[in-house]
C-alpha cells in the first residue's frame, strides 16, 4: 500500500510542477526556446514622445529593461567594458518607435577635435528584414545582416573645423568650404559631413562592412545630465530597404545594445555589447496610472512565485518522508 | 594570419593579411649625409596636400633632428621601449650567417610589433600620440649632443647630429592596414602605395596606433585618418604634368640638396626584389648595400632607404638602421665606380628613372681618402624613364665652366 500511494504521488506532483511552471512561462511572455532572457514590450504611447530623453511619456509607466553589458570579444579590436549596464524603454506612436536607453557615465565625452579624443556613443542592432536567419550578434553574416542606429555623443555636437575651436589657429584657407579640401567628403564619406544628424542608419552583413545606409531614417536626441546619458532613438515601424529593420504591432524582433565610452578609449569593437534581447511590440496602450496592470502583473507573478515555491516546499517535505520510510 | 618572408629581418614572421604582393614597389633613397633640412620636401608636401582646415598638425613629409628631435615628439623612442619592455633584452640581431637575397642583414631574432602584441586587443603594439606631441614638428632643430671645443673628427663626431627625412614608408607589411578593423586601408597592387579610403574611414585611429613610423595622422574636421598617399597621380603618370610618364613625388622632385632618389622596384610572389642590376634602387640597396632600413626591426618592411651619416656613433645607427651600417658608411665612404655613378642621378630627372647604363670614362684623379688611395674615373651615367627613353645623362665630374677675365667684374657675391 505504501509502495502504491508513493508511486501516485510522485508523478501528480511532478504534473503540478510542469503545469506551474508553464503558467509562470506564459504569464511572463518568456519562450523557453529561444535563448534571450530578456525582453522589452513596446506598448503604443498616448501621445507623441518625441525625441526629448526626458519627456514625462518615459517617466510614467513604460516598463524598462536593465540590459547586462560586456567586453567585445570579437577577433581582433578587443576591449571595452567599462559600461556594466543599459537601461532600456521603448514605446510606439502612430507607427513610429521610440527607444530610450540610459546609462551611468559620469564623463561626457562630445569632443573629437584631439586625436587622443573618442566620443561616447550608443548603438541599437537590429535582424535586417532580408535576414533569413538569426544573424550573427557581431555584424551580422551573409543571410542575414544587422541594421544598426549608432547615436553619438561627437555627431550630435557637430563637427567643427580646428581653427573653430582654438583661439591661436590659423589655416591657409579658412573661408573654403568647398569638399574638395575635405578628401573624405570629397570621397562620398557620409562620416565625414558635418551635416550628418546625431544619428546614423547603418547596415552590414559581416566584420569589416559596416556601411551607411541609403536612406537615413532615424532620427535621435541625447541628453547627459552630468551623470547619466539618455538617448532617444526614433524611427517608422517600416525600414526603407530590405537590409534595414522592420517592426509591426504584435510582432517581436531581436535587439542588441552596445554603448561607447570616450573617455575609456572606446571606438569600433572597443565596447560594451549586450546579447540579443526580444523587442515585443504590443499592440496595446501602456498599461495605466499609478503602478496599474504592471504592479498587479507583478504582485500576481510574486504570489505565484510564493505559491510554487510552497509547493515545492510541501513536496519536499512529503519526499523527505517517503524516504524515511523507505528506509 | 599568415607566414611571410620579410627579408630585412632574414626571417619568416607572421601578418595579418596574404594580400598578395604588388608588382612593383614604391621605394626610394635618402642620403642623409647630404641633406641641410631646409625642409623644401616638407613644404612642397604641404603646399600640395596638407593646406586644409584641419590638416594644420598634418606633416606627410618631415625632416627631424636626430638624436633629439621627434614628429610625433619622441615617436621612435616610444615605440623601441614598448618593444624593448614587451620583449627585455631579445631585440637583437643574429649576423653569423646571411644570404644575399633573404637575409642580407642577418637574422632579427627579436620580436616585431606584430610579435609584440596580444592578437586580441591589439593586433600591433603601439600608442596614439596626443595632439601635444604632433604640435613642434621641428622640436629639437640643430640641437647636437654636446659641443666640442677641439672640432670634430671622423670616424664619429664627439658632439653630432643629423637629419632624418621622413615620409610614409609604404611597408610591404603595413601596421596601418593590419590594424584596421574595416578594411579601410589597402596596399595598391601596381605600385605598393599604402593609402587610406576616405571612402570608407572611420576614424577609429588603429593605424594612427599601430603604424610604428605615425604617418598616419588623425584630421577632426572628417574625423577620418589620412596618410601619404606617395603623390601618387605622379607615380602612376595620370597627373597631367607628368604626361603619362611616371614622376617622382613632390617630395623628391622638390629636393634641393639633391639627397632623394625615389623609383618603383620589381617584386616577386614571395615579396622578395626580383634582380634587376639596372634599376638605381636595386643597386644601392641590394648591390652596393649602401642604403638600408629605417628602423627594420619593428617588421614592416619599410621602403624608404637611408644612406647613414658618416659622422654618428655607430650604436646609434646600428639601432635605427640595423647591422648593416658598417658596411653601408664602409660603401659611401669608399665608393665603388658604380656607386659613385649612380650617386649621380639623384635628382637628376622628374621622371622616374627604371633603368640605367655607365659609359666608362677617363681615370681624372689619383687621392688618398682616410688613409685609402683612390682614383676617380669620370664616367657617365644615363638614365632611361618608363618607356626607355633617355631622360638624363650626368658625369662624375662636375662640368666647370671657365667664365673668362672679361666677366670678373660681375661677380658681386
Amino acid at each position: 500500500m505504501r509502495f502504491l500511494s508513493f508511486s501516485w504521488r510522485r508523478p501528480l506532483a511532478l504534473i503540478a510542477v510542469v503545469l506551474a511552471a508553464g503558467a509562470l512561462l506564459q504569464f511572463t511572455d518568456t519562450n523557453p526556446a529561444v535563448s534571450q532572457a530578456l525582453t522589452l514590450k513596446a506598448y503604443e504611447a498616448p501621445e507623441d514622445p518625441g525625441l526629448d530623453p526626458a519627456s514625462d511619456v518615459w517617466k510614467g509607466n513604460v516598463s524598462s529593461v536593465r540590459v547586462p553589458l560586456t567586453a567585445q570579444a570579437g577577433i581582433y579590436a578587443a576591449g571595452g567594458g567599462s559600461i556594466p549596464t543599459v537601461r532600456v524603454q521603448a514605446v510606439h506612436y502612430q507607427e513610429r518607435l521610440y527607444i530610450r536607453a540610459e546609462w551611468a557615465d559620469g564623463t561626457l565625452d562630445e569632443a573629437t577635435t584631439r586625436v587622443e579624443d573618442f566620443s561616447d556613443a550608443v548603438a541599437l542592432e537590429f535582424p535586417a528584414k532580408s535576414a533569413s536567419s538569426v544573424p550573427s550578434i557581431c555584424m551580422g553574416q551573409a543571410d542575414a545582416g544587422v541594421n544598426i542606429w549608432h547615436w553619438r555623443a561627437d555627431s550630435q555636437a557637430g563637427l567643427k573645423d580646428p581653427v573653430a575651436i582654438y583661439a591661436g589657429a590659423v589655416s591657409d584657407e579658412p573661408e573654403s568650404k568647398d569638399n574638395l579640401f575635405y578628401t573624405a567628403r570629397e570621397a562620398g564619406n557620409p562620416f565625414a559631413n558635418p551635416d550628418l544628424g546625431a544619428v546614423q542608419n547603418l547596415v552590414s552583413e559581416t566584420f569589416g562592412a559596416l556601411t551607411i545606409a541609403s536612406v537615413q531614417d532615424v532620427t535621435g536626441e541625447g541628453k547627459h545630465d552630468g551623470e547619466n546619458w539618455a538617448v532617444v532613438f526614433v524611427r517608422d515601424y517600416a525600414g526603407a530597404g530590405a537590409d534595414q529593420a522592420n517592426f509591426a504591432a504584435g510582432a517581436k524582433t531581436d535587439m542588441a545594445l552596445a554603448v561607447w565610452n570616450g573617455s575609456e578609449d572606446d571606438r569600433n569593437g572597443r565596447k560594451s555589447l549586450s546579447q540579443f534581447v526580444t523587442l515585443s511590440i504590443s499592440d496595446s496602450v501602456i498599461p495605466g496610472g499609478g503602478g496599474g496592470t504592471n504592479m498587479t502583473a507583478a504582485w500576481f507573478g510574486i504570489a505565484l512565485v510564493l505559491g510554487l515555491a510552497a509547493l515545492g516546499v510541501g513536496l519536499g517535505v512529503v519526499g523527505l518522508r517517503e524516504t524515511g520510510n523507505a528506509r | 594570419m599568415v607566414q611571410v618572408h620579410n627579408w630585412q629581418l632574414g626571417r619568416e614572421m607572421e601578418y595579418r593579411y596574404d594580400a598578395g604582393k604588388p608588382k612593383r614597389q614604391f621605394a626610394a633613397v635618402f642620403n642623409t649625409n647630404r641633406c641641410i633640412a631646409c625642409q623644401t620636401c616638407t613644404m612642397a608636401c604641404k603646399s600640395t596636400w596638407t593646406f586644409s582646415p584641419g590638416q594644420e598638425l598634418m606633416w606627410w613629409n618631415n625632416v627631424e633632428t636626430k638624436p633629439y628631435g621627434g614628429y610625433p615628439k619622441h615617436w621612435d623612442v616610444k615605440i623601441l621601449e614598448l618593444q624593448e619592455k614587451a620583449n627585455p633584452g631579445g631585440q637583437v640581431w643574429n649576423t653569423a650567417a646571411k644570404d644575399a637575397k633573404k637575409s642580407p642583414y642577418g637574422t632579427f631574432e627579436g620580436k616585431t610589433v606584430f610579435e609584440t602584441a596580444d592578437g586580441s586587443q591589439n593586433q600591433v603594439t603601439g600608442y596614439i600620440p596626443a595632439e601635444e606631441e604632433w604640435k613642434a614638428p621641428n622640436f629639437g632643430e640643430d640641437t647636437a649632443t654636446k659641443t666640442s671645443t677641439d672640432g670634430a673628427q671622423l670616424p664619429e663626431h664627439a658632439g653630432w647630429f643629423f637629419y632624418l627625412q621622413r615620409i610614409c614608408n609604404h611597408c610591404s607589411y603595413p601596421a596601418c592596414l593590419a590594424a584596421c578593423p574595416r578594411n579601410a586601408v589597402y596596399k595598391r597592387e601596381d605600385d605598393g602605395i599604402v593609402l587610406i579610403d576616405q571612402e570608407r574611414c572611420r576614424g577609429y585611429r588603429k593605424c594612427v596606433e599601430a603604424c610604428p613610423y605615425k604617418k598616419s595622422m588623425y584630421r577632426p574636421s572628417t574625423r577620418t585618418s589620412e596618410k601619404c598617399i606617395g603623390c601618387f597621380p605622379r607615380v602612376e603618370g595620370t597627373d597631367p604634368l607628368t604626361e603619362g610618364i611616371p614622376m617622382e613625388t613632390r617630395c623628391m622632385t622638390a629636393c634641393i640638396g639633391k639627397i632623394r632618389l625615389q623609383g618603383l622596384v620589381q617584386v616577386d610572389d614571395a615579396g622578395l626584389w626580383i634582380e634587376d642590376p639596372s634599376n638605381p634602387l636595386y643597386y644601392l640597396v641590394h648591390i652596393a648595400k649602401v642604403a638600408l632600413p629605417l628602423y627594420p626591426q619593428f617588421g614592416t618592411q619599410p621602403n624608404v632607404y637611408y644612406i647613414p651619416p658618416r659622422w654618428v656613433p655607430r650604436d646609434y645607427l646600428r639601432q635605427m638602421f640595423g647591422p648593416g651600417v658598417d658596411a653601408a658608411i664602409e660603401a659611401y665612404t669608399n665608393p665603388s665606380r658604380e656607386t659613385l655613378a649612380v650617386l649621380q642621378l639623384f635628382r637628376a630627372a622628374q621622371s622616374i628613372v627604371f633603368s640605367y647604363k655607365i659609359e666608362q670614362g677617363p681615370k681624372v684623379q689619383e687621392l688618398t681618402i682616410a688613409g685609402q688611395k683612390r682614383e676617380l674615373y669620370d664616367d657617365v651615367i644615363i638614365g632611361y624613364d618608363s618607356q626607355g627613353r633617355e631622360i638624363t645623362r650626368v658625369s662624375v665630374e662636375e662640368k666647370t665652366i671657365d667664365r673668362g677675365a672679361q666677366f670678373i667684374s660681375l661677380n658681386t657675391i
